[in-house]
């Protein structure tokens, strides 16, 4: 059982506990409420950073890395381009400067946080060694991994099909 | 308190907030994005309560696979709504009606 009383015990990562709670909720906030649907695809992909950064708190740091790679850097980004192609993207006004230049100083504090647990020893590294995962993954759940995998595949068939749809009309 | 009660209450707001925005929103965009918010509280939960888990290895697994195959529906979904908003200019969810079949 991996040990979680370093969030509460520890303050700074309480307060950083408390930083990427507010993050994630302002995010997913601004992701349903905001006019611009570019502007929410970009929130959602603030808020996959802030669960991904949770992940971490908790000691599950192969997850973060994945969920980071994958899902923000495939997923969000992927609706995000398809809602570009929707709508323009409104132009950057003063208030959206200003708030790009809260979220800079944010993410900063926030990485300086991190940066901070990580050599004072408070973020533990991760209890899950890399070769039990694979082989859980390989062995135990390998039809679960077969079915994803075809699930993405039939997902790549549909979109070409999709498109080649489009493209005959 | 236990620090799994903090995470597992921001799983819950984060739910509330997706859960609102597929209910209020009639975009067919929208709509996915909320979902993708409560895709997000759901996988927090996951791993929060996986992180409690005496064997929390299966939890990493189950999170995943449900990362990739959310990546996916994420696919379909979005090609789904370009392909609707290419025939009708519009991506109001009410405008399925009448593509069915």
């Amino acid at each position: 059982m991996i040990p979680l009383d370093f969030a509460l015990t520890l303050d700074s990562g309480t307060i950083l506990f408390i930083v990427l709670a507010a993050v994630a909720v302002i995010s997913a906030i601004l992701v349903v409420e905001h006019k611009s649907l570019v502007y929410s695809a970009l929130f959602l992909g603030i808020l996959g950073m802030a669960n991904a950064a949770l992940f971490t708190l908790l000691g599950f740091n192969f997850i973060a890395l994945f969920f980071v790679s994958v899902y923000i850097g495939a997923a969000v980004t992927f609706i995000l381009f398809s809602v570009s192609m929707f709508e323009e993207a409104p132009a950057v006004e003063r208030p959206v400067r200003i708030i790009t230049l809260i979220s800079v100083i944010v993410a900063a504090v926030v990485l300086a946080g991190v940066f901070a647990l990580y050599f004072t020893g408070g973020i533990q590294p991760s209890y899950i060694s890399y070769r039990v995962l694979a082989s859980l993954l390989t062995e135990k759940y390998g039809f679960a991994l077969i079915i994803a995998a075809l699930t993405l595949v039939t997902t790549l068939i549909e979109a070409i099909t999709i498109a080649r749809k489009e493209e005959e009309k | 308190m236990d620090s799994i009660v903090l995470f597992l209450s921001l799983s819950i707001v984060l739910f509330g907030i997706g859960l609102y925005g597929l209910i209020s929103k009639r975009t067919m965009l929208r709509m996915l994005l909320a979902a993708e918010i409560n895709f997000n509280a759901a996988i927090l939960a996951l791993v929060a309560l996986a992180s409690q888990s005496p064997s929390p290895a299966t939890g990493e697994v189950v999170a995943l696979l449900a990362t990739g195959i959310a990546a996916a529906d994420v696919g379909i979904l979005v090609s789904i709504a370009i392909l609707m908003y290419r025939l009708k200019k519009r991506s109001d969810v009410y405008e399925l009606k009448e593509s069915r079949g």
